[in-house]
């Protein structure tokens, strides 16, 4: 067997993810596309706890996890019912023109 | 009286007027006019049921257990052996009196009124006011703690500053009720003072009245400096309210406020507050003759000082505001002769009397639409028959002639007078004297208003009051014939003869201290004759000069001197000193501050506090982008730092 060390790959591996990202968010106007980014931020996030939690012979990681996966499906609900919204209004999928709320 | 009672009768005589005030001011417009002629007057009815209830009890007590002190609540307590404040009440033959004279005449008063304010526009914050006032007069002369004593002191300033400012569209108005209540103020000041000095030197710690007066003579060495300084400033802030000298400019002023007003606060109630403090605080002032010494000359000095404006004033009011100052000079020279009884005699009486003369005075002003300067009326007895012979009566018994009210009252106190205070018998001639000018202003007004030819077309349109005025005066005016002999020879077979000095010495023999000694029968015959001789010379020469004019009054005062005729003119110039010697000073001052120190000092400051936020925010305001990118960035950015910080902070 291989007896590599796997937690600082990992927390490397969650790192690189998050701020992918994070750029992702910060960077494209489509909307999907952001809630997609968070998607991976949230998972990136995901992928530390259980890595610690391994690392730290905790199960915490792991239930945290889980209570972040609802979380996260929650909000996918929410984010992707607001742009089939923004959609059938005949609007432009583009967060910086969505912008009515700054007023 | 059983504590029940009291305490019963002390939260009625407070609510009944509180809740009209309150009830007035909140209802009246919605509800109208009935509504507010009927609570007005009907809960000081109220009240002077009470006051009747008490005194009945009161009557029905022993002799010796008259004055009994309920604790209603604490207000607050600074732990044992510290200062506990609560309301207390004493209701105890004094103030009972004065419940009596306040509720009573404050009753016929705002009866009276409802018939004066018929046109007036809102009665309901008139009768809200005039509601206060009896409430503030109650508490203050109910109270058992000097700081609710003071409390009430300063809501009667209050009440009295609302109603003399009550037509708020006349500036004179509002300057008078300005003054009044800066005068107010100054007797507020020294009270609150006198009462640090009482807290901080008894040897107990406390302002509850009755125990004040019990270690009183223990804290205090009989004329000392201390008890001294207190009763002095007691007595400015008796002065204060009572219009003495040197504080009396507010009260001719004072007449801007409505008749009601003026026969209500300045004659029958408001003004006498300062004479029962000083009564109240005996125990105090017997440990302080020279405070006595000064309270009786500054109330006989400000007794013929009025007396002699009032000679020459030609507005109505104004006279008998006055002759108001004249009497209350004589009952405070009463209180500092230390006949306590008999200066609250006379306060009684004239309280009587002198809203009476002022709401007769009011029909007429009302009569002839709003004038006031005697000059123009005259020959008014032709058509106003009925005030005529309530104002004759409320005269007579002001003149201090024999059988009406003034005449017991006052030889009362003139005659103790003669061999009791300070220079004794100078001041009692002095007061013979007062007796003269009394007589001498009193029949001026009277001849000048009610006889003679009248002076203008008004006088023959003029036309009697309505019965809600009249009926009010004449109760008043039937009252000051009568009170004078009841109160003092009794009425057989319900009360025995001097009955109230006997009802009220108690008071003033508890605490340890002493009535004066009455004149022996000759002094005392020989003093009411001359007294009497002189209310009768001022009285017939005021006929002589005025009514008969032979001389005419113009050919007298051309042969008095100059100087005392320019003096009684502008009432002895007080107006124009303190103009010179304390308005025009601060008023200078205050726009020199104005001019100079508040653009160059104070609104350097303020501007720059204002300049340093206006540049703060134009400097921040460019992070608000209102892109949900750039808060994200931040939140990133901000987070990325967080972190860098604490791996450094934690290796």
């Amino acid at each position: 067997m291989l007896s590599i060390d796997l937690f600082p790959l990992l927390l490397g591996l969650s790192a690189a993810m998050f701020t992918i990202g994070s750029v992702g968010v910060l960077v494209r106007r489509n909307p999907l596309v952001v809630l997609m980014s968070i998607e991976l931020m949230l998972n990136a996030v995901n992928l530390a706890f259980v890595d610690y939690g391994r690392y730290l012979n905790s199960e915490d990681g792991q239930i945290f996890t889980l209570v972040v996966i609802v979380v996260a499906a929650a909000e996918a609900v929410v984010g992707l019912a607001l742009v089939s919204q923004v959609y059938r209004a005949g609007r432009e999928l583009d967060i910086d023109d969505l912008s009515e709320m700054k007023e | 009286m059983s504590a029940t009672l009291a305490g019963t009768l002390a939260i009625l005589l407070f609510a009944l007027p509180l809740a009209g005030c309150l009830g007035n001011a909140l209802l009246g417009e919605r509800l109208g006019r009935r509504f507010v002629n009927i609570v007005g007057p009907g809960v000081v009815l109220g009240g002077f049921v009470c006051a009747v209830i008490a005194l009945v009890a009161l009557l029905g007590a022993h002799e010796d257990a008259r004055s009994t002190t309920v604790h209603l609540w604490t207000w607050f307590d600074l732990g044992p052996g510290a200062l506990r404040v609560g309301v207390d009440i004493t209701l105890d033959p004094l103030s009972v009196l004065m419940c009596l004279v306040i509720t009573g005449v404050g009753f016929l008063i705002h009866w009276y009124a409802v018939g004066y304010m018929e046109h007036d526009e809102s009665p309901w914050r008139f009768f809200s006011y005039m509601n206060l006032f009896i409430f503030s007069m109650l508490l203050l002369v109910l109270s058992a703690d000097m700081v609710i004593l003071i409390i009430g002191w300063a809501l009667v300033a209050l009440s009295s500053y609302l109603l003399i400012g009550y037509y708020y569209d006349r500036p004179s108005a509002v300057l008078a009720a300005r003054k009044a209540f800066v005068t107010q103020v100054i007797g507020d000041v020294a009270l609150v003072i006198a009462a640090f000095m009482i807290v901080t030197n008894l040897s107990v710690r406390s302002l509850n009245l009755p125990t004040i007066f019990h270690y009183a003579g223990a804290s205090f060495p009989h004329g000392g400096a201390l008890v001294t300084g207190i009763c002095v400033l007691l007595a400015i802030g008796a002065f204060a309210k009572s219009a003495q000298f040197p504080l009396h400019t507010w009260l001719p002023d004072a007449m801007e406020g409505p008749t009601p007003v003026s026969a209500l606060i300045h004659a029958a109630t408001m003004v006498t507050a300062g004479v029962y403090l000083i009564a109240r605080f005996h125990t105090l002032f017997d440990l302080a003759p020279i405070a006595q010494g000064l309270v009786a000359c500054v109330g006989i000095g400000t007794a013929v000082m009025a007396g002699i404006i009032a000679l020459s004033q030609i507005d109505i009011k104004r006279v008998i505001a006055y002759s108001t100052m004249s009497q209350i000079g004589l009952m405070i020279f009463a209180v500092g002769i230390g006949a306590y009884s008999a200066g609250m005699f006379h306060f009684a009486t004239h309280a009587v009397f002198k809203a009476l003369l002022f709401m007769a005075a009011g029909n007429v002003i009302h009569a002839l639409h709003d004038e006031q300067d005697i000059r123009l009326m005259g020959g008014l007895g032709l058509t106003m028959r009925t005030t005529e012979r309530c104002f004759l009566a409320g005269s007579l018994a002001l003149a201090g002639i024999p059988i009406w009210a003034g005449f017991f009252s006052k030889e009362e106190l003139l005659g103790l007078g003669f061999n009791h205070g300070p220079a004794a018998p100078i001041l009692y001639f002095v007061g013979v004297g007062i007796n003269v000018l009394t007589g001498l202003y009193t029949f001026r007004l009277f001849f000048t208003v009610f006889r003679g030819e009248p002076k203008t077309a008004r006088t023959y349109a003029a036309h009697e009051a309505p019965p809600t005025m009249l009926v009010p005066v004449g109760i008043l005016a039937v009252l000051s014939t009568v009170i004078g002999w009841a109160l003092l020879f009794g009425i057989p077979g319900v009360v025995g003869p001097f009955i109230l000095g006997s009802f009220l010495d108690p008071v003033f023999t508890a605490d340890g201290g002493r009535l004066l000694t009455e004149p022996g029968h000759l002094t005392a015959l020989l003093t009411v004759l001359l007294g009497t001789a002189g209310s009768l010379v001022g009285s017939g020469l005021a006929y002589e000069w005025w009514y008969q004019h032979r001389p005419d009054a113009q050919v007298i005062a051309g042969k008095v001197p100059r100087v005392l005729t320019q003096l009684s003119l502008h009432k002895f110039y007080f107006d124009e000193i303190y103009d010179a010697i304390l308005v025009r000073p601060v008023r200078t001052l205050a726009r020199r501050l104005r001019d100079v120190v508040e653009p160059e000092y104070a609104d350097g400051w303020v501007e720059a506090v204002g300049r340093a936020t206006a540049w703060m925010s134009d400097t921040f305001r460019v992070l608000q982008t209102g892109r949900l990118r750039d808060y994200a960035t931040g939140m990133l950015v901000a987070a990325g730092a967080f972190v860098v910080v604490l791996a450094v902070l934690v290796r």
